[in-house]
């Protein structure tokens, strides 16, 4: 529940606000004129703030849609990500927003219609090409769901693009929306995991491991592509056996032929956001383990990053065919 | 660890016999008064006095823990009642135009407001928190910067009738909400002051070699490393003796903690 909101002068009366208001009615609503007076101003302290995050309610002027960063897709040529939320309501120890952000209080860019404009002009730019668009870049896809009213918003778009796909990226058990809409075949749901000891230990707020596998059961159930994402794999002694539980819960659970895609990713986080998380989190021992510094980014030692690359994959392709198998790994 | 500033005498009065605060004979410019967790200073009135204020306590404790900062008062509103206690939300400096906004992180037991320099509708009039404000904000985050002020005055009951003795009366009447504010502000300062701490073996190892700033730094890193590892030892010296120069024991014990074995299982490693 939050007790302040944020609102942009500009937004006040926008009816999007005015619905997310109602939603808390005990909040004190305090305007400002850009948001970022509130979400990029020096002095702030993440870790206290995620402790009772304010939500500010904004306009995003421009860039609706940027260019993925290399690395991030999922074998499509033409990779977006779009934000209509900065900032994630779980807690998880290895994000980089923690290290991206000054603040942790969670902004809604209310101009939805914006943003879709944004979309339908992008994948226009590939009439003859497949583009993919992901939502899961600043925020998780679906926790803000009931606040956001994202999907209810955004399928109908691209339900209308069918050269244009979506991904939302979630760990999120929120899919009540999703199975009261009519599939769409260019969107995937793509849930994220780690293994259930690393998740316990680093992924704060988020839901089990097992209650995920049931959410995603569900939306296939309902006809919903379905994608898995092992991003970032995260390390600890004795990981092949963790990882191969992991894999084994999921596709002892989850038809093969659900599943649109499969991508497998190492912890890499820029050192500029990494000194700010160990900062943030001295004590935390993920970032106590040995990492290298390679071109500006934070990863595990090399010949690390490829046995644990090496063990998943191998794992992965006892389930599933190559065909749906993406590294997400940056070129070098 | 809390520093609280009053713009008057009869402002700080109930705080100096609530919390049992000593007076301080080493500060001249100001009156100030502390005890284990407060300190407290009485500016005088006016966004000057309150910066300057802010500014010498910060100043006179520059490099210990992590502080709060509240500034307590009275102030004016265009209808809320007298003796009413509101927290700030959003501060404007009327000459300047310039505005800060709290990071209101801890519990609250009041309503939120923000206070300004002339009656608006729904606003506080105050002549010191934007002073107070801007200063504070050059040494600690938002999070632990606040203005709380009980309402003196308003349209009905003007500034000619606030005395001293109201003053202290309507502090001293809002006594629990006051402490409600700063036991949190409090625990949220403690809290900052954990994350900040520095592993009381760098002290013994500084001892030991010549650290250069940057190696400081460098060891500070490592030594937090190895708690978050959960070591069953502690850092010591003394396991790196042979060591003759500090390049050569940073090196010693970044080889020691990429040699430990990473494990999120909730039973300690040994």
């Amino acid at each position: 529940m939050h007790r302040l909101i944020y609102i942009e002068e500009e937004v006040a009366d926008h009816p999007r606000t005015k619905e997310i208001c109602e939603r808390f009615p005990k909040a004190t609503k305090v305007y400002c004129k850009y948001y970022g007076e509130v979400f990029n101003r020096k002095g702030q302290n993440f870790r206290l703030q995620k402790q009772q995050p304010a939500l500010i309610l904004a306009r995003k002027h421009k860039k609706h849609v940027l260019n993925a960063p290399d690395g991030y897709g999922i074998g499509g040529r033409h990779n977006y990500y779009f934000s209509h939320m900065l900032n994630c309501v779980y807690d998880c120890r290895y994000c980089f927003l923690q290290g991206m952000y000054r603040s942790a209080n969670y902004v809604i860019f209310v101009n939805y219609e914006e943003f879709q404009q944004a979309i339908i002009e992008t994948a226009a730019l590939h009439p003859d090409e497949e583009s993919w668009f992901f939502s899961g870049y600043d925020c998780d896809s679906l926790a803000y769901e009931p606040v956001t009213d994202f999907t209810n918003h955004f399928l109908p778009t691209f339900s209308q693009l069918p050269n244009a796909h979506l991904e939302l990226r979630t760990k999120s058990l929120q899919i009540r929306t999703l199975l009261k809409l009519e599939p769409i075949k260019n969107c995937v749901v793509a849930y994220s995991f780690t293994p259930e000891t690393i998740s316990k230990a680093l992924e704060h707020g988020v839901s089990s491991v097992e209650k995920r596998i049931e959410a995603m059961f569900k939306l296939q159930q309902h006809g919903w592509q379905l994608g898995l994402r092992f991003d970032p794999m995260i390390y600890q002694e004795g990981f092949e056996e963790i990882y191969k539980n992991l894999f084994e819960q999921i596709f002892s659970r989850l038809p093969v032929d659900s599943i649109h895609s499969v991508s497998l990713g190492t912890l890499r986080t820029p050192k500029v956001f990494h000194q700010n998380m160990v900062n943030l989190y001295p004590e935390e021992k993920l970032f106590a383990g040995r990492f290298d510094e390679n071109r500006g980014m934070i990863t595990y030692q090399k010949e690390l990053e490829e046995q644990m690359t090496r063990f998943c994959y191998d794992q992965l392709m006892q389930y599933i065919p190559q065909s749906l198998f993406f590294a997400c790994t940056p070129p070098e | 660890m809390i520093n609280i500033i009053t713009a008057l005498q009869c402002e700080a009065r109930p705080l100096i016999e609530y919390y049992k605060l000593r007076g301080n004979a080493r500060h001249s410019a100001f009156r100030c008064y502390h005890n284990d967790e407060i300190q407290l200073i009485v500016s005088g009135i006016g966004k000057l006095a309150a910066a300057t204020a802010t500014t010498y306590l910060a100043a006179s404790t520059l490099g210990a823990t992590s502080c709060a900062w509240l500034n307590l008062g009275i102030a004016g509103h265009a209808n809320k009642a007298t003796g009413v206690p509101l927290l700030a939300h959003k501060l404007i400096d009327n000459a300047s135009e310039q505005q800060w906004f709290p990071g209101i992180v801890m519990p609250i037991s009041c309503d939120i407001d923000k206070p300004e320099q002339t009656y608006h509708k729904e606003t506080m009039v105050d002549m010191e928190a934007s002073g107070f404000y801007a200063a504070a904000a050059r040494f600690q985050s938002c999070e632990l910067i606040h203005s709380l002020k009980i309402i003196s005055d308003n349209q009905q009951q003007t500034l000619e009738q606030i005395t001293e003795k109201t003053t202290t009366a309507m502090i001293n009447d809002n006594m629990a909400t006051i402490d409600s504010i700063i036991n949190p502000l409090l625990e949220l300062s403690s809290q900052l002051n954990t994350i900040e701490q520095v592993p009381a073996e760098m002290y013994d190892f500084m001892a030991q070699w010549h650290f250069t700033t940057y190696q400081q730094n460098e060891l500070r890193l490592l030594l937090r490393r190895w708690y978050a590892l959960s070591l069953t030892n502690k850092p010591s010296h003394h396991d790196f003796a042979t060591h003759t120069t500090s390049k050569a024991v940073l090196n010693a014990i970044k080889h020691f903690l990429d040699k430990q074995p990473i494990s999120f299982n909730t039973k300690v490693i040994q």
